[in-house]
């Protein structure tokens, strides 16, 4: 992911969206994205690398310049959705239904999504437009000048994050799903000591948090999948779908259990992915392994002998 | 150094067996050292596990806006002595 390089990018980007709207910035998306893709090494080295898992060949700079774009117009998106400026998209909801007799038992659920498009047209259409009991779980540390800017655009949709911080962060998970809330996660990012389930995704193996399927399985509520897919110009599709009422593991076989569910949740990925192929926003080597903690990081207590 | 109270020994009991660490013994989980992160290396799921746990064993809930939390989870010496605190059985 481009945070760390590209956030004063995304910065100005925002900025410029603000003061001058969205159509003259979309103009200058071109040259920024021209930019993006000539400096941004490791950027455009992931683009390159998930477009050659996903065409079976070597991507043109034209299509890599179309993933980059993509990438940037839904980021400047960001802007005008959690501003609340409504009038300016079409946004299409497939399968809401399933949401609204979610909603209407009382019971929480897990609104799982992924890095694929824009998580920021669910919350802007759930949170601020109608109303939706919805929390979401976002990692707010790595980036707080991003974060305290998109706070500043809308306050109200600030209260509904639950922050990645320390132990108790999936307590508040708990809590909410508790008081009905359906709280929305993205379950394709590993971070640094995640336990993970290794799934096929796109022809090869890699690594998916665990933690999802594990934080439904002990909270025994349903799991309904969401994907918000940019498809160019003021368009966007919200589908929604539904993986379990309930994830039911089996105690003995836990590990190979949240497996299988991960992975289902990977092949419904994968079909979201091909419809949209250019809103898959996870620019670096997914599928890499080395390195990553083995499934369930358990290895992490042999350090303990010495006590 | 490494004395630990009944109720310590207890509580490294339920977290090993709620959390399924086949290698550590109760013993093995020194008092004072960091149950999350560092040391175990425990991290936000196996947390709320454990809460679930507490919760059944003890009769209580493990809040997410308590300001002590970080206190709380600090080691298993801490946990216990906020389970002594606020044990309902």
């Amino acid at each position: 992911m481009p945070e760390r390089g590209s956030a004063a990018a995304m910065a100005s980007l925002t900025w410029i969206g603000i003061h001058i709207g969205r159509w003259a910035s979309r103009l200058l998306l071109y040259p920024i994205t021209a930019y993006f893709l000539v400096t941004g090494t490791l950027t455009r080295r992931g683009s390159r690398l998930y477009l050659e898992r996903l065409l079976g060949r070597r991507p043109t700079w034209v299509e890599l310049f179309r993933h980059l774009h993509c990438f940037s117009a839904t980021i400047l998106d960001r802007v005008f959705l959690l501003a609340g400026r409504f009038e300016q998209f079409d946004v299409q909801v497939h399968g809401g239904q399933l949401i609204t007799d979610q909603i209407r038992t009382g019971q929480g659920c897990l609104l799982l999504g992924a890095h694929l498009g824009s998580f920021e047209v669910l919350r802007a259409v759930g949170i601020i437009y109608k109303h939706l009991p919805v929390k979401v779980l976002m990692n707010t540390d790595h980036n707080q000048v991003t974060t305290r800017f998109f706070d500043s655009l809308n306050p109200d949709i600030a209260a509904t994050i639950i922050p990645i911080r320390g132990p108790q962060t999936l307590l508040k998970v708990k809590e909410s799903l508790d008081q009905g809330y359906l709280v929305g996660v993205l379950g394709d990012r590993v971070v640094e000591n995640d336990k993970v389930a290794r799934c096929r995704f796109l022809g090869a193996e890699a690594d998916f948090p665990a933690g999802p399927m594990l934080l439904a399985s002990l909270m025994k509520c349903p799991v309904i999948l969401f994907f918000g897919l940019y498809r160019g110009a003021n368009r966007y599709d919200i589908y929604f779908e539904r993986l379990a009422d309930k994830i039911t593991v089996d105690r003995q076989q836990r590990e190979q259990d949240i497996q299988t569910w991960t992975q289902r949740y990977a092949q419904r990925l994968e079909h979201y992915v091909r419809s949209a192929p250019y809103n898959w926003f996870n620019l670096y080597d997914f599928w890499a392994t080395e390195g990553k903690p083995s499934i369930y990081g358990r290895v992490r207590f042999t350090r303990h002998s010495g006590a | 150094m490494g004395d630990k109270s009944p109720l310590e020994l207890e509580v490294a009991a339920l977290i090993i067996e709620t959390l399924n660490l086949e290698e550590v013994k109760p013993e093995d989980i020194a008092p004072e050292e960091p149950l999350f992160g560092e040391g175990l290396g425990l991290d936000s799921i196996d947390a709320l596990e454990l809460a679930l746990a507490i919760s059944t064993r003890y009769g209580f809930q493990l809040r997410s806006d308590d300001s002590e939390n970080a206190r709380i989870f600090a080691s298993l010496r801490a946990l216990s002595r906020h389970i002594a605190l606020n044990r309902a059985k």
